[in-house]
């Protein structure tokens, strides 16, 4: 919403009071009035209602700690749906595991740790990359309680790896999202304790009310998986008269207020790639400020050129100099100058004059958008606004938007018809909104995709079933994590798209029959480099013998996915015919043995991350020979693994320094 | 030896896969899984309502094997676990008993039933808790076991009992030679059935190290054996491992449990409970007494006298409308 106000030049200069920015809630305003009020002991006029209100005592609500009651949403999980160990569901109720610190099952882990996910063959580029705040959000979970509050503290209780929360949102009854907290630089600097935690930063003033949180985590200061035990929010309630009188206030604002104070979102993105560029921008002091990454050209013109092609337009020095403005840059370079905005400055922009309007909606401008980052803004109307700008769109990414409805599966199916027959890259990760219908569209209209991305999209009935993507020819990425999906579409698919190279179906359902799809996958998808296969059902040695015959694979993840099946010569042979494997996750394939650790050492030359957490009888001889074999190794994880004695810990700390590995186990503390 | 091997990985596949579609067929209208698990709050008030509405009162006592050398933990007899949990619409026991063999693989063998019953206690919070299938408790509970970090393996009976406070109806279900009795007027109304697959081998949910599979009993939570009746006011529940079962006779039982009927003093059933565990104990201990597992024996022409010294546990309950 407010990225739209900005859209409407006409209303630029009223968004910007200080006295907005400072309560960023419509409900502010109003439910401090009411507290003023009735410290005054003035009831009359304001409301319309005569002065006989209930005594102040209950007027002002109670005091109230809540933990959570239910999990509305969430970006990963370390368990899968269907279990109560590793998964979202435990942030539910009271601490069960609090002060204790470990490895519990009864907590909520996210999927990844670290940075070794960003350096895994598999990795992905952000689109639009500017767009993102100093501290991205990788993980966030989305919860509610029982009832509105103002919040006074969020309490975090993090029994494992805490410090990896960096924002703390709450959704109010004017269905906005206000951040209450956000980490900065120095707080991440700060080693993380390597003890449990009630985490409670002090948050934000603010008077409005919310019963919603969301909890943004951002892992790459992690040493290994982080835990949440529980979430408490504290605050004071506000009784049933004030609350029918807000709802009633809010209706009218937002029938007057059409625009929202415009920091609302602002304020996170706070003074880095953001908001000062625009703001410079506006005080028309320009610098241009390009950021530092492959803007080396525009330095150049800048440095060297420009006063050059200042003094070639001046008629005498000093006096004719101020008269050249930004604006008289040739086109191509004020576009080029605009290419590096965020979105959001990128729209405020197009306040300053008509010109940089004209400017700023060039649709070059828009051929990458990702409102993964403003996902608390992203609406029907934004992307309304988007189509009409968008008209070379190329790569699209919507992860995490349309959470409350904001998006309609019509808009975006919309959307999809007018601009979407050239996209290439598209992520719908975690989008709420979308249906069987939507999905149909992207496979009807989107015919060139090369990347198609549906994390954590998970409905039942699949939302994905037979015919709706078969269309797809192209594509190279396929990363359906935690989404379900009709095993015949995805052997249809496997087989049209000859070329992928990247393939991510953890989490998959108990329907997928895990050693047909290798059987497909050696079949038609030679080229695959990344397969990612957690927490996968049904795959038995011979899956395995048959993803032997994918020569290029530089990553496979199996953790929990051969459970109970022993690997047979399925391991040696993947290790001979894939010498260019970089990452092997076994965790948890409890069949592996001694043999097959050995196998490793020989052939994994090339390793640079392998997870053998919670194997049985790995002895430190084993390690040893890994360590040793193994040179271009990075991460190796032997927690959980039961033969790894307490006596041993000192040797692998000596083995970690000694052949600069990151060694991880479970040590306890 | 290659293809008993995989043999075994793919039965075990197939147990897994029926639980599945056990579990997934009850999960109805759960939409996704995290807000599916909205727990039910614990501030549970059943009585608020006008019709009767059943609860347990329920005690508990046992006695581990070798009580010297086990060290006391909360819901642990020595191998045995027991867990006892109540929400507004339920009120759930159950007892396992962990199988002892395992210990000369270097396996605890009271970690898997202790797990089992803790998370079959968990579970019961959860949303999708369907109090008219106990069989689910224990499926979920042991595809649980595959979802942990540490390895649990080993295998173990277990006995689940839930009070459905909307119908006044008790459905079990029962693994092995743990087991339950109901006793109403001075008679055994209801008794588990006992499941072996030969003398002293009982069915058993199981989790072996990997290269042990063919060795290994394994019956997947399917296999249990459910019962549903309804209770009236007054009726006296035991549920016990073999420790009990095995060595007190059944008129013996009978005779002790047809005390506390319709008794609602919790002091009063826990003393109760107390003596027939020690009555389990002592008898285990006898070596001339003819116990049952001794007739039992001798059925299967095995010669044999005495008490059989186990693990006791015993979780003694009456139901109060």
């Amino acid at each position: 919403m407010s990225l739209l106000a900005y859209g409407e030049p006409a209303e630029s200069s009223e968004t910007d009071s200080p006295a907005a920015e400072a309560e960023p809630d419509v409900l502010v305003d109003f439910t401090a009035m009411l507290q003023r009020q009735r410290q005054n002991g003035d009831y009359g006029g304001w409301f319309g209602c005569d002065s006989k209100m209930q005594t102040t005592q209950s007027d002002q609500g109670y005091y109230l700690e809540q933990y959570v009651l239910g999990v509305l949403d969430f970006s990963s999980q370390y368990g899968i749906d269907y279990s109560i160990s590793y998964t979202a569901a435990n942030v539910i109720g009271r601490p069960t595991k609090f002060p204790a610190y470990g490895d519990y099952p009864e907590t909520f882990p996210m999927r990844t740790y670290g940075d070794w996910w960003q350096r895994a063959p598999s990795a992905t580029r952000e689109i639009q990359p500017q767009n993102l705040p100093k501290l991205e959000t990788h993980d966030y979970v989305v919860v509610y309680f029982e009832e509105f509050v103002v919040p006074t503290e969020v309490a975090i209780f993090e029994t494992f790896n805490p410090g990896a929360v960096v924002r703390i949102w709450a959704y109010g009854l004017t269905k906005n999202w206000t951040c209450l907290w956000e980490a900065t630089e120095s707080d991440l600097s700060r080693p993380p304790p390597l003890d449990s935690r009630r985490f409670a930063p002090s948050l934000k003033k603010t008077t409005m009310l919310t019963k919603t949180l969301r909890i943004d985590f951002n892992h790459s200061r992690l040493n290994y998986y982080t835990e949440i035990d529980a979430i408490m929010l504290c605050g004071r309630t506000v009784t049933k008269t004030q609350n029918l009188l807000a709802k009633q206030q809010i209706t009218q604002h937002s029938r007057t207020l059409v625009s929202p104070p415009p920091d609302a979102i602002g304020s996170t993105s706070g003074d880095g790639s953001g908001g000062s560029i625009s703001h410079k921008l506006r005080t028309l002091k320009f610098q241009p400020n390009c950021g530092e990454d492959g803007a080396t050209k525009l330095h150049e013109f800048i440095n060297n050129d420009l006063s050059q092609f200042l003094a070639d337009n001046c008629v005498d020095g000093e006096a004719a100099a101020p008269q050249i403005c930004l604006t008289d840059l040739p086109f191509e370079i004020l576009l080029r100058i605009l290419s590096y905005l965020d979105l959001k400055s990128l729209f405020r922009v197009g306040h300053v004059s008509r010109t940089f309007y004209d400017i700023s909606r060039h649709p070059l401008l828009y051929a990458e958008i990702s409102l993964k980052p403003y996902w608390d803004v992203a609406s029907s109307e934004l992307l309304c606004t988007l189509a009409r700008r968008a008209t070379m769109l190329r790569k699209l990414d919507l992860s995490w938007c349309g959470g409350f409805g904001n998006v309609s599966p019509t808009e975006f199916k919309k959307f999809l018809t007018q601009r979407g027959d050239n996209l290439t890259h598209l992520r719908l990760n975690s989008c709420k909104f979308l249906n069987a219908s939507c999905i149909e569209n992207v496979g009807i209209v989107c015919d060139n995709l090369i990347e198609l991305s549906l994390r954590n999209c998970a409905t039942e009935p699949p939302l994905l079933n037979f015919s709706c993507l078969a269309n797809l020819k192209n594509l190279e990425r396929l990363d359906l994590f935690q989404t379900y999906f009709e095993t015949e579409l995805l052997l249809s698919m496997l087989e049209g798209n000859r070329k992928l190279k990247h393939l991510n179906l953890a989490f998959c359902g108990v329907s997928v029959n895990m050693d047909n799809v290798a059987a497909h996958l050696a079949t038609y998808n030679t080229q695959l480099i990344s397969l990612d296969l957690w927490k996968a059902h049904f795959l038995s040695s011979r899956g395995l013998q048959s993803l032997a015959r994918l020569h290029q694979l530089e990553e496979l993840d199996l953790g929990w996915c051969m459970r109970e099946a022993s690997l047979g010569d399925g391991l040696f042979q993947l290790l001979s015919n894939c010498p260019k494997l970089k990452k092997l996750f076994l965790s948890a394939v409890r069949g592996t043995t001694e043999r097959d650790l050995m196998h490793i050492a020989a052939l994994g030359k090339n390793l640079e991350q392998l997870d053998l957490m919670g194997i049985l009888n790995i002895t430190h001889e084993r390690v040893y020979d890994i360590l040793v074999n193994c040179p271009k190794l990075q991460l190796l994880d032997l927690s959980f693994c039961d033969n790894i004695m307490d006596r041993d810990f000192d040797l692998l700390a000596e083995w970690s320094r000694q052949f600069k590995v990151d060694i991880k186990s479970s040590r306890r503390h | 030896m290659h293809s008993s091997l995989s043999w075994t990985s793919r039965a075990i596949s197939r147990a897994l896969r029926s639980s599945f579609s056990t579990l997934l067929e009850t999960a109805t209208g759960g939409g996704s899984g995290a807000a599916a698990k909205g727990a039910t709050k614990s501030g549970a008030t059943p009585g608020s309502s006008g019709a009767p509405r059943p609860r347990f009162v329920s005690v508990v006592c046992g006695f581990a094997k070798d009580n010297l050398r086990h060290k006391y933990k909360p819901g642990k007899y020595g191998e045995d676990s027991w867990f006892k949990a109540s929400t507004a619409s339920a009120d759930v026991m159950g007892v396992a008993d962990g199988v002892g063999g395992w210990r000369s693989y270097g396996i605890d063998p009271g970690e898997f039933s202790s797990f089992l019953m803790r998370t079959c206690e968990r579970l019961v919070q959860c949303s999708h808790f369907n109090p008219q299938r106990p069989v689910n408790l224990l499926a979920y509970s042991y595809c649980e076991l595959m979802e942990q970090k540490k390895p649990i393996l080993g295998s173990s009976t277990a006995c689940v009992l839930i009070l459905n406070r909307e119908t006044s109806t008790v459905h079990t279900a029962n693994i092995g030679d743990s087991g339950f009795v109901v006793v109403r007027e001075g008679q055994v109304v209801h008794k588990s059935e006992e499941q072996q697959h030969y003398f002293n081998t009982p069915f058993q949910l199981s989790l072996p190290p990997p290269g042990h599979g063919p060795n290994v009993l394994s019956d997947s939570p399917e296999s249990a054996d459910t019962m549903s009746f309804p209770v009236r006011d007054g009726d006296v529940i035991l549920i016990a491992t073999d420790g009990v079962f095995d060595n007190v006779p059944e008129d013996l039982m009978l005779q002790v449990l047809s005390e506390v009927e319709g008794e609602r003093d919790p002091v009063k059933l826990q003393m109760t409970a107390n003596s027939l565990a020690l009555m389990a104990r002592t008898l285990s201990l006898n070596s001339e007494f003819l116990s049952p597992f001794a007739l039992s024996a001798r059925r299967n022409n095995i010669q044999a006298r005495g008490g059989k010294p186990d693990d006791i546990t015993v979780v003694l309950a009456t139901v109060a409308m």
